[in-house]
């Protein structure tokens, strides 16, 4: 795609008075929105809005247990999102972080299933890392092909993914399949590896890992030379390529660090969460990790926050449509709607 | 598995067949999204776009019981989401791509929600299926009579999508319409009002793809189910970029979609899903891998220069490039 | 007979700016106006006011006579005015007769039947003032020269009686451009007035018939051209006696005095050759060397491989044979990123959209191409602090005028955002510095500091390659000269060789002595 006369992107600030404070202002605005159009459908759907929402606060702090399962969802929703957002300010945009996710969940899967080593902790990590391999390979594919031969990697991820989860069904039904079970279901990994959960939240090390990594992602993108260099990516790339940054180079770099930090994530649901190689192991998360990052206005504690928000409307979503007779579908519709809304009142917060 | 069974000759038309069928929905949203992007715009909601379609018109054709007013339905939210998308790229001029996932996002959420709400408890709702229509001399011929024998929409389709590319490269609009996709700025020095321009391509790009959605539900598979388009969106930009912005390219290469896609339907069927050499999964993943060797070879042995210069950059009165 | 256009007191705002302060403007039937002044002063909008393109906020405009209500092109072009752009507004995948059609009211579906009838009619005006041109022909197959031949017939295909032409002169060579007005001025005898902006001096002495001086948005004269002189004019123009603008008149040629001293070949180019975008060869076997200390300034029309040199020399071009050597080592196949770090620089001849980057900070476009190293950065830190004392320092002494070293780049005139490109460049170890169009555009004071600078990191012994289609810059700053046509390099000169007379010619692809003027043979490829 040509980048002659750059677009106001995503990527380039608010200029302005209190830019800062606007940003942030856009994002709760279309929040707010977006939860209007919710109770809305609530209603719609023949609930009260008031009670659903209220079903699914309490779902969430009304315990411990509550807390930390929506911990546990914002895991892979932070660490996916913290990759998608340093790609997107580069404008290198990866759509197909769920496929990577899935080959990350697989990869990870199968090695700890597979390798004959009997300690736990050194097998866990072998197989994390072959996740985390497992998704820079699948990003890095689309990077290449955009850096070497101008492909829209937009296209490619997606295509991509579409692919990864016809790999990922196969494993399941044939290689991986659980022994004595009829039905799409995969083997179970080693007692071993799975994750302990820790403190009264129950929540397991996956969740620690995505926490750690929000302050260095953020340093990576605020204080370092590559940061500064993915944002010149992304606000001029003809003036970039000018300054010497080499572009291709970079795509590379953006697809794989995005495309790893998704299968890092898929490996840690394998052993955080499903225990073994399941058909439901994503809900979705490398699509609504896009979302995540934009909300987020592509900063790394931004994105701590829009995870910790999607999880809790997905966390209390399931306990409103158990308690309220809702169908979990609005929250995907509610979700649905956030990126259109984030897209008008940034618009007008321009003004 | 018998392979004979699948393209053995008697087979190999019934897939000739299924794939023109197959082929349709794809062709109509690929010549759509051509004539946004011959107009400068770069449309990837088309796969929300097909959704709704398909959604609008299953629901439709289910409580009227006529598929004429379910595919009308499907087209007018067509339009109705290709105007959200040119409000935003072309009158808030925010960045196209984002434009078009916020769009994929948002209709995959409400069909979501719309289907789970409405068709709660029904076990896979499914509508009535259309009629083939004879043709008169080949429709009788043995073994062709498969291929041609096509229903009512799959014709008009094909009718329209060769209308709109008649449209755009004999036609003064169509000329405009290139012209703004080329070069704004020389359009808007002889009056021609660009925003004006993209908008009408943005509805017509909106209106293929519910049309499509609706060929695939009302015209294909007679059913609905969450994500139904699986990607034929994606794909049918995919094709455009294939087809160097030219329709008649394009449609070719939906035919040959249209054909693997089919042709793993088929596998699917005979194989029985279990114990094959080759797992069905690879035949379901093939358009698929398909799609994505063709769109690398059709970006590398492009000439830069098939590409509308404006692709994608909004237009801003009064700025030079 | 009325006048063909009288504007009276055009006033026009672009933000806080006032571009134009109430200017007057009176075009008399069938003669060939000047309108001069410098670059900034207003000339462009004045016409794109009278053109449509742009709404004015106040005054009045009349055309033979009667009021024009000039909200659009269309209006415009209603009342018989026809606007020929510096940028020419043409599709390039188009052919010529389908540029004339668009934007044109007609029946909405078949064409066939009338493409052929506007070929007709294009052939019948082109050969009526000399304007011939194969309207079947694709656009971007087209010769510049022969590109603003249909500008011109589009303007009077629509019934152009009022011709405006903004900076004509920019793509032509000097035979093309006394063609040009000779058939400028067959108009004016048939009745087309026509009103050409420049700020060419020469242009304005030898073709005009009468003259309006801009300065900053106001009409600081208007006087006939045989009673004038360009000393007069250039005062008025810059509102003092500047140096420069006697270069600019040809008056006296700017001496910066080269030391004469060289130091090793710093820049070898051998037997280069490069396609363009489309494809099509761009330049052809290309051969220069420059020394360290020298200025080696490549002149030529707009349109001969000017920006296809500019990217090869730094590496954003591939070449398709030939070698490039900075210091004896080979940087053929390096990606700018390297080059960088051999001692080549660029300042590209597109500064808003290569130069700069408009959403960061001044400060941060300053230092945006060394920020990984020291002392500015190391690869895991970046060192906010080093970067906002350079960017002082660096203001201070480029003379950049912002508000501070956070102001966004975006809102720097063209001036100072030359400046920041030239400073950044320049405070760079440099062995190389590939200078494309550094002026252009820039009004006189801008053009001082980028031809002092010039100057001085030659003296600093940096080896400079100046692509200019200015003649006077050439003139001023080259120690040798060299002249691009059709993208191979014909001709040189030492400085004390530099004849503009020559230069001119050779531009238009005639070389050799007066007595013997050759054309410079097609290539065969």
């Amino acid at each position: 795609m040509s980048t002659v006369a750059q677009p106001r992107t995503f990527a380039s600030p608010l200029a302005g008075r209190h830019a800062q404070l606007r940003s942030i202002g856009s994002s709760l605005a279309a929040v707010i929105l977006a939860l209007i159009l919710g109770g809305a459908l609530m209603a719609i759907a023949g609930g009260d809005p008031i009670s659903g929402y209220r079903a699914m606060i309490d779902g969430v702090f009304g315990t411990p247990y509550g807390m930390g399962q929506a911990l546990i969802l914002a895991a892979p929703l932070t660490i996916i999102g913290l990759g998608l957002a340093l790609a997107f300010k580069g404008r290198v945009y990866n759509i197909g972080a769920e496929g990577q996710f899935l080959m990350g969940a697989l990869g990870a899967g199968a090695v700890a299933i597979v390798v004959p080593i009997h300690a736990g902790a050194l097998l866990v990590l072998l197989a994390i890392l072959a996740g985390i391999l497992a998704g820079v390979f699948w990003g890095g594919i689309v990077g290449v092909l955009r850096a070497r031969f101008g492909v829209n990697e937009v296209i490619t991820s997606l295509l991509l993914t579409y692919i990864a989860g016809f790999i990922f069904s196969w494993s399941i039904r044939d290689p991986f399949h659980a022994p004595g079970v009829s039905g799409l279901q995969g083997k179970a990994v080693p007692e071993n590896t799975i994750f302990p959960t820790f403190t009264s939240l129950y929540v397991h090390p996956g969740v620690f890992a995505a926490i750690a990594l929000v302050p260095i992602v953020a340093y990576l993108m605020a204080r370092t030379p590559f940061g500064f260099r993915v944002r010149m990516l992304g606000l001029n790339a003809d003036a970039a390529e000018v300054a010497g940054v080499p572009r291709g180079r970079m795509v590379v770099w953006l697809m794989v660090v995005s495309g790893g930090l998704a299968g890092l994530a898929g490996a840690i649901q394998i052993f955080g969460v499903a225990d073994r190689l399941d058909p439901s192991i994503s809900a979705g998360y490398g699509f609504t990790a896009i979302v995540v990052a934009l909300l987020g206005r592509l900063r790394a504690f931004g994105v701590l926050l829009a995870a910790l928000f999607f999880a809790v409307l997905q966390s209390g979503g399931q306990a409103m449509s158990v308690n309220e007779d809702l169908p979990y579908a609005i929250v995907l519709a509610i979700e649905g709607t956030f990126v259109v809304f984030l897209l008008i009142a940034d618009r007008l917060a321009r003004r | 598995m018998d392979w004979n069974e699948v393209i053995g000759p008697a087979a190999a038309v019934t897939l000739a067949g299924a794939g023109l069928q197959s082929a349709m929905p794809i062709a109509v949203a690929a010549v759509g999204e051509c004539v946004a992007e011959r107009s400068g715009v770069l449309n990837l909601g088309l796969e929300g776009m097909m959704l709704s379609g398909a959604f609008t018109s299953f629901l439709a054709t289910y409580h009227t019981g006529s598929p004429v007013v379910g595919v009308l339905a499907g087209i007018g939210v067509g339009i109705l989401l290709g105007a959200v998308m040119a409000f935003l790229s072309v009158t808030l001029k925010t960045e196209q791509i984002i434009n078009g996932i916020a769009i994929v996002l948002f209709a995959q959420g409400i069909t979501a929600f719309l289907f789970d709400d409405l068709f709660k408890g029904s076990q896979r709702p499914t509508i009535e299926r259309l009629p083939d229509i004879k043709i008169p001399v080949l429709g009788s011929i043995d073994r062709v009579d498969s291929i041609v024998n096509q229903n009512w929409l799959f014709w008009i389709s094909l009718a329209i999508s060769i209308g709109v590319w008649l449209m755009l490269e004999r036609t003064r609009f169509g000329l405009t319409i290139r012209a703004v996709g080329e070069s704004p700025q020389a359009a808007d020095s002889v009056a021609v009002d660009v925003a004006r321009i993209r908008w009408f391509a943005l509805l017509v790009c909106g209106a293929m793809a519910g049309l499509g959605g609706a060929v695939l539900v009302v015209g294909q598979l007679n059913l609905f189910d969450t994500n139904v388009t699986a990607g034929r969106g994606w794909i049918a930009i995919a094709l455009v970029i294939f087809g160097r912005w030219k329709p008649p390219i394009i449609l070719a290469g939906a035919f040959l979609f249209g054909f693997a896609d089919a042709l793993q339907f088929r596998v699917q069927a005979v194989s029985g899903g279990i114990n094959s050499s080759v797992p069905y999964e690879f035949f379901q993943a093939l358009p698929y891998l398909v799609t994505l060797i063709v769109m690398v070879t059709a970006t590398i042995w492009a000439r830069r220069d098939a590409q509308p210069a404006a692709l994608g950059i909004p237009f801003r009165k009064g700025v030079g490039s | 007979m009325s006048d063909a256009v009288v504007m009276r007191a055009i006033v026009k705002h672009f933000g806080g700016v006032q571009a134009l302060k109430g200017v007057d403007l009176t075009v008399r039937t069938g003669e060939i106006h000047a309108l001069l002044g410098e670059n900034g002063a207003g000339k462009t909008t004045l016409m794109n006011v009278l053109y449509g393109l742009v709404p004015a906020d106040g005054g009045t405009i009349e055309v033979d006579g009667r009021p024009l209500e000039a909200a659009s092109p269309q209006d415009s072009m209603r009342a018989g005015i026809g606007m020929v752009h510096q940028h020419f507004m043409l599709v390039p995948t188009l052919s010529v007769a389908e540029n004339m059609i668009l934007g044109d009211r007609g029946k909405a579906v078949l064409r066939r039947g009338e493409l052929r009838a506007v070929s007709a009619r294009l052939a019948e005006i082109g050969e009526r003032y000399g304007l011939e041109i194969d309207p079947s022909a694709r656009v971007w197959q087209l010769s510049v020269g022969e590109q603003q031949r249909v500008e011109i017939l589009r303007a009077l295909y629509r019934g152009a009686r009022v011709l405006i032409l903004d900076e004509p002169t920019a793509t032509l060579t000097p035979m093309e451009t006394e063609s040009l007005f000779a058939k400028l001025r067959a108009m004016g005898e048939a009745g087309t007035s026509v009103v050409f902006i420049t700020h060419h001096l020469d242009e304005v002495m030898g073709w005009s018939d009468r003259i309006t001086v801009l300065r900053q948005g106001t009409r600081v004269g208007e006087l006939d051209t045989a009673q004038t002189s360009p000393g007069e004019l250039a005062r008025m123009m810059v509102g003092r006696d500047v140096e420069l603008m006697r270069v600019a008149a040809g008056e006296r040629r700017m001496v910066v005095a080269g030391s004469g001293v060289h130091g090793g070949a710093a820049l070898t180019v051998s037997g280069v050759s490069a396609n363009g975008d489309r494809g099509t060869s761009a330049l052809r076997d290309i051969s220069l060397t420059v020394e360290a200390g020298e200025i080696l300034a490549i002149a030529g029309v707009e349109g001969n491989g000017q920006p296809e040199l500019e990217d090869v020399l730094y590496g954003l071009r591939p070449v398709e044979k030939g070698t490039i050597s900075v210091a004896g080592h080979d940087v053929t196949a390096l990606p700018p990123a390297e080059r960088l770090e051999h001692g080549i620089a660029l300042i590209p001849s597109d500064r808003y959209r290569r130069g700069l980057i408009r959403d960061l900070s001044v400060a941060d476009n300053l230092v945006y191409d060394r920020i990984d190293s020291q002392p500015f950065g190391t690869p895991l830190t970046v060192n906010r602090k080093a970067i906002r004392t350079h960017a002082n320092e660096l203001v201070e002494r480029f003379g950049i005028r912002v508000s501070g070293p956070d102001q966004m780049a975006g809102t720097l005139s063209g001036g100072n955002a030359q400046r920041v490109v030239l400073a950044r460049s320049l405070s760079r170890d440099l062995k190389c510095l590939i200078a494309a169009q550094p002026t252009r555009g820039l009004d006189i004071g801008a053009i001082e500091v980028v031809w002092e600078q010039l100057a001085a990191a030659r003296d600093a012994g940096a080896a400079i390659v100046l692509v200019s289609t200015d003649l006077d810059e050439v003139m001023s700053l080259a120690d040798r000269c060299g002249v691009l046509y059709r993208g191979r390099l014909i001709a040189t000169w030492r400085r004390d060789e530099l004849d503009r007379e020559q230069i001119g010619l050779a531009m238009g692809g005639k070389v050799g002595p007066r007595s013997d003027q050759s054309d410079v043979p097609e290539q065969v490829s």
